[in-house]
């Protein structure tokens, strides 16, 4: 460790980017500029302008406020898919991680054979099984991700359950879900935040994809990946279309994984 | 790599050349002048091939394609007239019960085999047999004979006479001898069936015994373009040619390549909705729909103002039967719509899903608009995307569903095939129509022979469905089709199909 | 031996489970597939015919012990919506999505390793620096948007590929590898840049460590030490990702299909999904999971090769 510390950069970087991105969607609950599915057959393919500083589709719709709308729906679609994947992996990594055993064994190689897949594959299946749609999406990517936070967990479970603290605290007869929940788990958060923003980012990249393959969020309803496909057919006369949902869905993986990389750095 | 280059640079020099004689002539950047052409279709055809089949319960898509494949004793010509076809001649009699048919001399199977009576025969009682419900072809349960007095006749007698029963005689003649019609598609047309990849690509080649005028291109690949996103860029980057029905919007993006030929689509555009689910089962919540929706605004916004507005399931192309004062019948009236809705017990509006296939991007469109204008009454509509063998599967045939935005079409051109699906008992009747009046009308328009008379019920038929509002009937579509300048000849018909013998290319 | 031994048992469990979870999950969804094969056309007579004949009515254990027999010895079942045999429709498509998944992964060792070991020797440099910043921008691409920006720069503008204009490898392999590389690009560009980054960090890492201090300070040959030492240790992580990515690219290949109109798997699958034809769905899941923990099993074996530390 040297004296002189550098200072995060990926962490600041990161963390406007994605401070950026989440105040779009923030505002967007409660202000956009046009009602985002308003149509106005006067503005088909309006070009860039002060009232429209995106431009607008091919319904005369307000790109920026779309562009806003399609920000919100994925972070939420990418909170839940967090949400799922933590909430589930936590609670089946610290039981295999702390009790370990013979049960351990058959949910890890349980756990092995849905990591084997890509989540992408592994989504695309639950889908076909319970039918698109925004929450569905949701559903399909949070059991997808799972696994590897169960992982994660797992291993910090396995590390910390021979440690000194942990001992003490089952001697001065703590029960086994308060040991893992209360003394155990804020242990692993750092690592776990870490990994939390790599979630978001791959979830991110997930429904912008599913969406783009229509069976994600469904229209009118505004979705980056969404707004990306169908700008396919004006990409030669209204390139702008498809660069500014383009342009959000990197700056938001770009903040993710910035922000994951600088909370790993400041964790060491 | 090399070649790449070598094209890059022979586009660039052509451009420039295009561009200094202002572009008169579309650019011939393409290679090989051996006369192909790759047109671009939006869905894979259907799983059989069996005309009779597709006939009775395929898509139109597959309809459309296989008209070049096969040919009945008559056939439609772009004018909407019947023309003798493997028949070279028709005699009605009278009383317009016996129909004779002079087989045409010679007409060749894509197999080699001559069409004989027998195969005639054979096509005419397959599509009759009523043994698993009801017939193939609906129609055809009024034939009470059919026989061959010699090898060059063919006599059908009917039970009761039909005005309409000629269109219906477009039915394919297929080889007996074909035990695969699903797999192996044999017919008389001017294009016979090569080959099939599943969601790549269906091949068809010339045939060069064909009875009447060959077609002038000897190879046609019909590539399918699932992603409707992809089809202008695909256009435009040389990968298809021709493509039969693109959006206004996708016209404007296409290069000085292509050609766009303007007709109407042919079809009845409507919210279609299940009369069977809730809230539609109630008259006043379909007519209150119908009220809240503007078509002239949808029609401005889809089709840059280009589509026909109707009213009833019938388009202009039907000529007397088609009723435009019907288009009328609702006009927009949000407080008429919203009263409708208060009546019908829906004061604050109801929610619902529109069930979308997800290969036509004008129904897409279409389907984005209702639900903006639905808002205005209170109801929030949601689009769910499906594929198209989906939406058959469990839209046209399981039923399950609240509504839909599709195109209907006719496959021949009979007012009947547009208004039987109407009636109670209908197969297809998708979405469950159902009206004593409307079955009594149209059994009246069925069995009368007097041509007025006939008309006159299939008027009122199409006024009760406007009235007890079946569909929120929109538009006959605007149809674009875009065709590479290397290519002319493409000729609109009347019907919901596409005539690829006619196309040809141009010389330089 | 005993761990090859071990790990391929593993292997095996693993591939077990995974086809028994796909037949399970296409099992107990609803929906009669019997029914759906029918159609309108279904009567009750007919529908109980049909489901003995495709042995529905068996139980679910037996019936996955049938399926995964038939399974591997080439009797996938049959499509509904194709009404051919599923093999057929799979080997047909499979030359395809293999194409796309090797070409992209070559691609991307091709460049990313000489490119990441350049970074690393750089350390600190300008170039190091750009390629870093460039680096976190191209991870942050996703592939079907890179596709996007491709069909756009070198489809439409510099004519270089036909949008769209796939050629089968039956009709012309030469056109069908050209028209690959494209999409090949998309697929890799991102997985470059993460393949990059690691490599460096991991280069990095490694000269910190004191063999390689000492290694140096005894005046051995710079190169030697890089070349010899260091960069075998530094390629073990490397090796994980490659192969995790060769799964990914396989994945990923559905979305980038749907950019360029492939009909590859991708497609197939994607379309056999909103078609609920099941039989095809189970199949490609299940020789894409079979992929996946073969290259799994792969990786293991090079580890012991790396590194003979492992046990």
């Amino acid at each position: 460790m040297t004296i002189k510390k550098k200072p995060n950069y990926n962490f600041i970087i990161g963390s406007i980017l994605t401070g950026l991105i989440v105040a779009l969607a923030l505002v967007s609950l409660v202000y956009t500029p046009y009602d985002p599915d308003a149509m106005d057959a006067a503005n088909k393919f309006a070009g860039i302008s002060l009232k429209h500083p995106m431009g607008c589709d091919n319904f005369g719709r307000d790109i920026f406020s779309r562009v806003m709308e399609g920000t919100k729906n994925t972070l939420f679609v990418a909170l839940g898919t967090v949400a799922i994947g933590t909430v589930f992996g936590i609670l089946l990594g610290a039981f295999t991680g702390y009790f370990g055993g013979i049960l351990d064994e058959i949910l890890m190689r349980i756990n092995d054979a849905i990591f084997a897949f890509p989540s992408i594959l592994l989504a695309l299946v639950i889908v076909s099984l319970l039918g698109s749609g925004k929450y569905n999406v949701m559903i399909a990517l949070g059991i997808a991700f799972i696994p590897s936070f169960a992982r994660i967990v797992r291993a910090e479970f396995l590390k910390n359950r021979e440690l000194d603290y942990v001992k003490s605290a089952r001697l001065m007869g703590a029960g086994s879900l308060r040991i893992m929940f209360v003394h155990i788990l804020p242990n692993t958060f750092s690592v776990l935040a870490s990994s939390v923003m790599i979630g978001f980012n791959n979830a991110v990249l997930a429904e912008a994809g599913m969406s783009f393959l229509g069976i994600g969020v469904q229209p009118p309803d505004a979705s980056l990946g969404r707004m990306l496909s169908e700008a396919q057919t004006y990409l030669f006369s209204t390139p702008s279309y498809a660069f500014f949902p383009g342009l959000v869905i990197i700056l938001m993986v770009l903040g993710f994984s910035l922000l994951s990389e600088g909370i790993s750095q400041k964790s060491v | 790599m090399k070649r790449r280059l070598k094209g890059l640079f022979l586009v660039f020099v052509l451009c420039t050349l295009t561009i200094t004689l202002c572009g008169c002539t579309g650019d011939k950047a393409g290679e090989d002048n051996s006369s192909e052409i790759t047109i671009g279709i939006p869905q894979d055809l259907d799983d059989s091939l069996d005309p009779h089949v597709v006939g009775s319960t395929g898509s139109a898509g597959t309809r459309e394609v296989l008209f070049n494949v096969f040919e009945g004793l008559v056939k439609p010509d772009s004018d909407g007239n019947l023309i003798p076809a493997v028949a070279s001649d028709k005699t009605v009699s009278e009383d317009g019960k016996t129909y004779t048919f002079t087989l045409r001399e010679n007409v060749k199977f894509h197999d080699g085999s001559t069409v004989t009576t027998e195969d005639v025969i054979y096509s005419i009682e397959r599509c009759a047999d009523a043994s698993s419900g009801e017939p193939l072809v609906p129609a055809f349960s009024n034939i009470e004979s059919i026989t061959a007095p010699d090898e060059k006749t063919i006599v059908i007698q009917l039970s009761e006479a039909d005005t309409e029963f000629m269109a219906y005689m477009t039915a394919a003649i297929i080889p007996k001898s074909n035990a695969d019609p699903d797999k192996t598609p044999i017919g008389t047309g001017p294009y016979m069936y090569v080959s099939r990849s599943p969601q790549e690509e269906v091949v068809l080649k010339r045939f060069d015994e064909y009875w009447g005028e060959k077609a002038n291109i000897e190879n046609v690949t019909l590539k399918i373009v699932a992603n409707a996103d992809t089809i202008a860029t695909n256009l435009n980057g040389g990968a298809i040619d021709m493509y039969a029905r693109v959006t206004s919007a996708q016209v404007a993006e296409l290069s000085d390549d292509f050609e766009v030929y303007e007709g109407t689509m042919n079809l009845v555009q409507a919210l279609y909705l299940n009369n069977e689910a809730e809230p539609f089962n109630d008259v006043k919540v379909r007519q209150a729909l119908c009220y809240a929706v503007d078509k002239k605004a949808l029609i401005d916004m889809v089709s840059e103002g280009k589509g026909v507005a109707i009213g009833s399931s019938m388009f202009p192309a039907f000529g007397k039967y088609y009723s435009e004062e019907l288009s009328t019948y609702y006009e927009k009236d949000v407080d008429k719509a919203k009263a409708l809705l208060a009546e019908a017990g829906y004061p604050d509006g109801f929610s619902f899903k529109i069930t979308v296939p997800s290969n036509y991007q004008q129904h897409i469109d279409t389907a984005q608009v209702v639900v903006e204008q639905l808002k205005e009454i209170g109801v929030s509509a949601e689009i769910e995307l499906i594929e198209w063998d989906s939406w058959l599967s469990d839209v046209y045939m399981g039923r399950q569903y609240q509504a839909t935005v599709v195109g209907v079409d006719a496959s021949n051109l009979t007012a009947r095939d547009l208004l039987e699906r109407f009636s109670s008992t209908a197969s297809n009747n998708f979405v469950n129509f159902k009206s004593d009046a409307y079955d009594t009308a149209f059994n009246n328009a069925i069995s009368t022979a007097d041509d007025a008379k006939q008309t006159e019920y299939y008027k009122e038929c199409e006024e009760i469905l406007a009235a007890e509002a079946a569909n929120v009937y929109i538009q006959d579509l605007p149809e674009y089709v875009a065709l590479n300048k290397k290519y002319a000849g493409y000729e609109f018909y009347p019907l919901y199909v596409q005539d690829f013998s006619k196309l040809y290319i141009v010389k330089e | 031996m005993r761990y090859i031994g071990k790990k391929f048992v593993t292997m095996l469990i693993t591939i077990l489970l995974v086809s028994f979870f796909v037949f399970v999950a296409f099992a107990v969804i609803p929906g009669d597939p019997a029914l759906s094969k029918l159609g309108t056309e279904a009567t009750y007579e007919k529908l109980e015919a049909l489901r003995e004949e495709m042995g529905l009515n068996e139980p679910l254990l037996k019936r996955y012990g049938t399926w995964i027999v038939g399974f591997f010895t080439g009797d996938m079942g049959t499509s509904y919506s194709y009404d051919m045999p599923v093999k057929d429709m799979i080997l047909d498509k499979l030359p395809i999505t293999i194409t796309l998944t090797v070409m992209s992964f070559l691609m991307i060792v091709a460049v990313s390793i000489p490119l990441g070991i350049y970074t690393a020797k750089h350390q600190g440099k300008a170039a190091d620096k750009t390629i870093f910043v460039l680096n976190q921008i191209v991870m942050a691409i996703p592939p079907f948007f890179s596709g996007i920006l491709i069909t756009l720069l070198f489809g439409l503008v510099f004519k270089l590929f036909t949008p769209g204009g796939f050629v089968s490898y039956t009709k012309s392999i030469p056109d069908f590898l050209a028209y690959m590389v494209f999409p090949c690009i998309a697929v890799a560009l991102p997985k470059i840049a993460m393949t990059v980054k690691l490599l460096r960090t991991s280069l990095v890492d490694e000269s910190k460590k004191d063999y390689v201090r000492t290694a140096y300070s005894k005046g051995n040959d710079k190169n030697g030490v890089f070349f010899g030492h260091m960069l075998k240790n530094a390629m073990i992580p490397v090796i994980t990702f490659l192969g995790m990515i060769l799964a990914d690219i396989a994945a990923g290949s559905i979305i980038i299909e749907q950019v360029f109109n492939i009909p590859g798997l991708g497609r197939i699958l994607l379309t056999s999904i909103s078609n609920r034809d099941y039989p095809v769905v189970q199949a490609i899941i299940v020789w894409l999971g079979i992929f996946v923990i073969v290259i799994n099993f792969c990786v293991d074996l090079l580890y012991k090769v790396v590194d003979p530390r492992m046990r």
